[in-house]
């Protein structure tokens, strides 16, 4: 018996999110790259000002479904999609969507940190700029920075490249950059896998902040920083949606003998 | 023992035999620079010529009874056809950059950039027939005054000799971008557009810089287009359309002429030769520094 | 929970434009982007065809002519003979200037006379004279030519011509790359100038320079990539390989007069040619002979040391072997760079007329580009054309050269 066959066709849910706290709903999402298919039906309601967390083995697709939601798969030669991911009430793989609206509106924070070889100032204005922002660029530049938590560490500074930073800071530059976007969502594609572990901790702090004013959804292949910052968590394996729920429950009481499985640490 | 002595003694032999031949090429530095030290300090070590005249001059004759060695007005005429080819030459040269790294799928970048490296390899002497036969009656019907010989024409059919360098070493620089930074740039919500204004040619500027400086320093260091279309008659002027010498067209006029080796006027060859070298190995360092400041950057 | 009043932005609504105005405009603006940067490909394309067609269009011309000779033509069939054309329309020709059957025979028998009719009298095959196709047609080196039109032109205006020939002048359709141009020896009259000498010029400094430059170049590759380590000498020669590579060719002109003409006192010669243009292309060999040294995978090096090959062994053996195709790309560049270049020969002082082939390392000569420039130089339209024939025949060498490379090219990548 191989892996697949163990897991189920249904996803198991646990106390389902209510259609009026959705801010992203996904709907039987299908993925291919060529003819390898990496997302098998997957269907996950993001709530509103929540960190939903994504787990599971490497290769499962996490990554995949996060870069889905903000088209950035799009990206991709020969990528194929089938369902739906809807954002406010907009099907956003819909004919007269362009992925660019799109991106402007969920930001996005990669695996490593990487800021342009410009000023700190200009990383943070760099959003903004794009969609021709003519209020107070300084100011919007100062907010994102103190919602990243790094004003006080960059303000004497700012002018000076972002690429002088440390990692840890240099994440929070990018946090700063997605954030000075205004967007509603924010995806972080395992933003602390390349930092140390106070650098770390800073970021998660950081992230359970920021669910005040966003909705965050993070892949994580870290049990600890899931159970820590997530209010919600959502199981994945070979490209299926195992199991979610919210995180307590996922943790303490999978009810999928694979999700116990892997957050007891037993394989992944 | 006695085989695996010589079996060494050969090996030495061997590795001596590359290492000479490694230092051949350096020895052909050595001869350029002493050759033209040598010869450049017996031309200004002359009573009839004097540092000062020849660098501020006007009045370029050296082949003429009444000699005189201002080199100013080659310089304006090789400043005014690089200048030419650089103007024409490097935005079509990055333009095909952006398209070759930006737009072309990979099949199609192989099939331009073998066309263009057909470009480069055209002779220029069958350029400077190009340049003088075809583009100069074309010129001719448009700007009027316009002399049979002329840097116009020479600096136009030159910018597509620089074309392919500006547009090989861009595009390398530009596929330098690392793709992090457009995934960055994608990620929020930048459009093509934006990402190529905004991330791809200010990362890729050095390596971008460094082609235009070879650029330049090839089309300096270019003879036979401007021997042929440009002309032979050292004259201080920018005016385009004037028949005017570049250094090189210089050299290829004294150097096929009847000059007694030794006499002031051949000397005087060196003297250009050398100014024309120190200009190119400046660029050509500066573009090699520039270069490597950009291989640092992202690693 | 719900989110907190945030500022609002007035250049990002909340609402997705979905088909909107702006993501039609951001689409449409990228296709003009595009298009607009492919323009200089289709520019650069645009002036290479233009160049073939003007040089192409440049080796055929009208002429009105009043020939010397008998002004007769010949059909195709009537003078054609493998190998023996010549011979068999000069008979005809001989016949039809009046001089008796018997004396042809001694005149084409006799080494010197043959000679001197060969150098003065040119046997063409003619596309088009007196408005019948293809005909054999003697010019000499005494006809005088009456008008010179260029193809486009003359094609329109041909009936023209021909109703205002005098009697005793042939219209024609010159082609002038014919094989008699590539087998003639040059001439001061570009009626019957040949490129032969400058052909066997080039072919010459090919020969050298492969014989020089090779070695040169792959041995100092050899050294740079298998035996110098990251030493202050190793150094030294890549910048100054990489620093001669960007050195004007017209400077090695100036090296190789001073150095091989005048201090070595070889004078203008083939010899002194090629050494100068060896020291041209060998950055071209080396940086093309390491590029494919480093291509060969290290593990069959050590499996080629672990036997217990010495490193020569192994160079010779197992090196060079597996680079031999990105080496000869480099040669084949090289000979490319050799046959093009003109200003080093020139500032050298290769004559620009050489009647015959150099026969030896230590004659004068000429190559096909200095051979080019001084046609150009003699600003005579009928020079013109013989240039424009020169240069087809440059071209088309060059086109087989960076075919091979581009084959060997493809063919080694795709190991």
């Amino acid at each position: 018996m191989t892996e697949a066959d163990k897991i189920p066709d249904q996803t198991v849910r646990s106390s389902p999110v209510p259609a009026e706290e959705a801010a992203v709903v996904i709907e039987d999402l299908s993925l291919w790259y060529g003819d390898f298919r990496a997302l098998y039906d997957v269907s996950l309601t993001v709530p509103r000002n929540q960190v939903t967390a994504l787990i599971g083995a490497s290769g499962c697709g996490k990554s995949t479904l996060l870069r889905s939601i903000n088209r950035m798969n799009d990206l991709v030669d020969g990528v194929r999609v089938t369902g739906a991911v809807r954002y406010d009430g907009v099907e956003l793989y819909g004919p007269d969507v362009d992925p660019v609206e799109v991106r402007r509106r969920i930001g996005m924070v990669f695996q490593k940190p990487n800021p342009f070889p410009k000023s700190i100032y200009e990383n943070v204005a760099f959003g903004p700029r794009l969609t021709g922002f003519r209020g107070d660029m300084d100011a919007l530049v100062e907010r994102a920075l103190r919602e990243a938590a790094l004003w006080d560490e960059v303000s004497s500074k700012l002018r000076e490249s972002g690429l002088g930073l440390s990692g840890g800071q240099q994440q929070r530059l990018c946090i700063a950059r997605a954030l000075a976007s205004d967007p509603s969502v924010i995806l972080m594609d395992e933003p602390t896998s390349a930092l140390d572990p106070i650098a770390t901790d800073r970021i998660e702090r950081l992230i359970t902040d920021l669910k005040r004013d966003y909705t965050v959804l993070i892949v994580t292949h870290n049990m600890q920083q899931a159970g820590r910052v997530s209010d919600r968590t959502a199981f994945m394996h070979l490209g299926r949606l195992v199991e979610e729920g919210p995180t307590d429950l996922i943790f303490t009481n999978p009810r999928q003998e694979l999700t116990e499985r892997y957050v007891s640490g037993r394989f992944g | 023992m006695r085989l695996r002595a010589a079996a060494r003694a050969r090996e030495r032999v061997f590795g001596g035999v590359l290492l000479a031949l490694a230092c051949l090429s350096v020895l052909t530095t050595v001869g350029v620079v002493a050759v033209l030290v040598f010869e450049t300090t017996a031309f200004f070590s002359d009573p009839a010529v004097s540092l000062r005249e020849f660098f501020t001059g006007r009045q370029w004759t050296p082949l003429f009874a009444d000699q005189r060695f201002g080199i100013l007005p080659l310089l304006t005429g090789t400043l005014m056809v690089t200048g030419i080819a650089l103007i024409v030459g490097v935005p079509l040269g990055l333009m095909s950059a952006v398209y070759l790294s930006e737009f072309a799928a990979a099949r199609r970048r192989r099939r331009v950039t073998s066309v263009l490296e057909l470009l480069a390899g055209i002779p220029t002497v069958v350029l400077g027939y190009f340049a003088l036969l075809f583009v100069t009656p074309l010129l001719q019907r448009f700007v009027p005054d316009l002399d049979l010989f002329n840097p116009l024409s020479a600096g136009l059919v030159m910018a597509f000799m620089i074309l392919p360098t500006v547009s090989s070493i861009s595009t390398d620089a530009m596929q330098a971008v690392p793709g992090a930074l457009r995934q960055a740039a994608y990620g929020m919500g930048a459009t093509k557009i934006q990402l190529i204004w905004r991330v791809v040619l200010p990362a890729s500027l050095s390596g971008i810089v460094a082609s235009v400086i070879l650029a330049f320093s090839r089309a300096v260091g270019e003879t036979m287009i401007v021997t042929l279309a440009a002309g032979q008659r050292p004259l201080f002027t920018l005016d385009p359309r004037e028949t005017i010498a570049t250094m090189t067209s210089f050299i290829v006029q004294a150097a096929s002429g009847d000059q007694p080796a030794g006499s002031l006027a051949a000397r005087s060859l060196y003297a250009v030769a050398a100014t024309l070298f120190a200009i190119t190995l400046v660029l050509n360092l500066v573009s090699q520094i520039v270069v490597r400041r950009f291989r640092e950057r992202y690693e | 929970m719900s989110a907190l009043p945030r500022p609002k932005r007035a250049d990002l609504p909340d609402m997705l434009d979905v088909g909107g105005r702006q993501s039609r405009r951001r689409r449409r603006r990228l296709k003009a982007m595009e298009a607009a940067v492919a323009v200089p490909v289709l520019l650069a394309l645009l002036l290479l065809g233009a160049l073939l067609f003007d040089v192409i269009t440049d080796t055929l011309s009208w002429q009105v002519i009043t020939p010397a000779g008998s002004g007769r033509s010949y059909a195709f069939a009537e003078g054609f003979a493998p190998f023996g054309s010549w011979e068999r329309v000069m008979r005809h020709e001989l016949a039809a200037r009046g001089v008796p059957a018997a004396d042809v025979e001694s005149l084409l028998a006799d080494p010197e006379e043959r000679r001197v009719l060969e150098a003065r009298n040119r046997v063409e095959l003619m596309p088009w004279v007196n408005g019948r196709p293809f005909r054999w047609l003697v010019t000499t080196t005494s006809d005088e030519l009456v008008a010179d039109r260029p193809l486009w032109g003359g094609l329109r205006s041909r009936s023209e011509l021909l109703a205002a020939a005098e009697p005793g002048q042939v219209v024609v359709l010159n082609a002038w790359l014919d094989p008699a141009f590539l087998l003639r020896n040059a001439s001061r009259s570009p009626l019957v100038a040949g490129l032969l000498p400058a052909f066997v010029g080039s072919l010459m400094l090919v020969g050298l320079v492969i014989l020089l430059a090779v070695p040169l170049g792959v041995g100092t590759a050899v050294y740079l990539e298998e035996y110098a380590s990251d030493t202050r000498l190793a150094r030294l020669i890549e910048l100054n390989l990489s620093n001669l590579a960007g050195v004007p060719s017209v400077v090695y002109g100036i090296l190789g007069l001073t150095v091989f003409v005048r201090l070595m006192r070889l004078g203008p010669v083939v010899l002194a040619g090629a050494l100068t243009l060896t020291l041209l292309v060998v950055p071209v060999v080396v940086v093309a002979a390491r590029e494919a040294i480093r291509s060969v995978p290290p593990s069959l090096r050590q499996a080629a040391y672990g036997l217990g090959a010495t490193r020569s062994q192994v160079v010779l053996r197992v090196v060079l072997p597996n680079a031999i195709a990105g080496i000869t790309t480099g040669v084949v560049l090289a000979i490319a760079r050799t046959i093009g270049e003109t200003a080093p020969l020139l500032v050298l002082g290769a004559a620009a007329f050489v009647p015959r082939p150099p026969d030896g390392l230590l004659s004068t000569f000429t190559a096909i580009p200095i051979q080019i420039y001084s046609w150009v130089s003699e600003n005579d339209v009928e020079f013109t054309h013989v240039a424009s024939a020169a240069i087809l025949v440059l071209l088309a060498v060059l086109a087989v050269l960076y075919g091979i490379a581009y084959y060997l090219r493809r063919g080694f990548a795709s190991r």
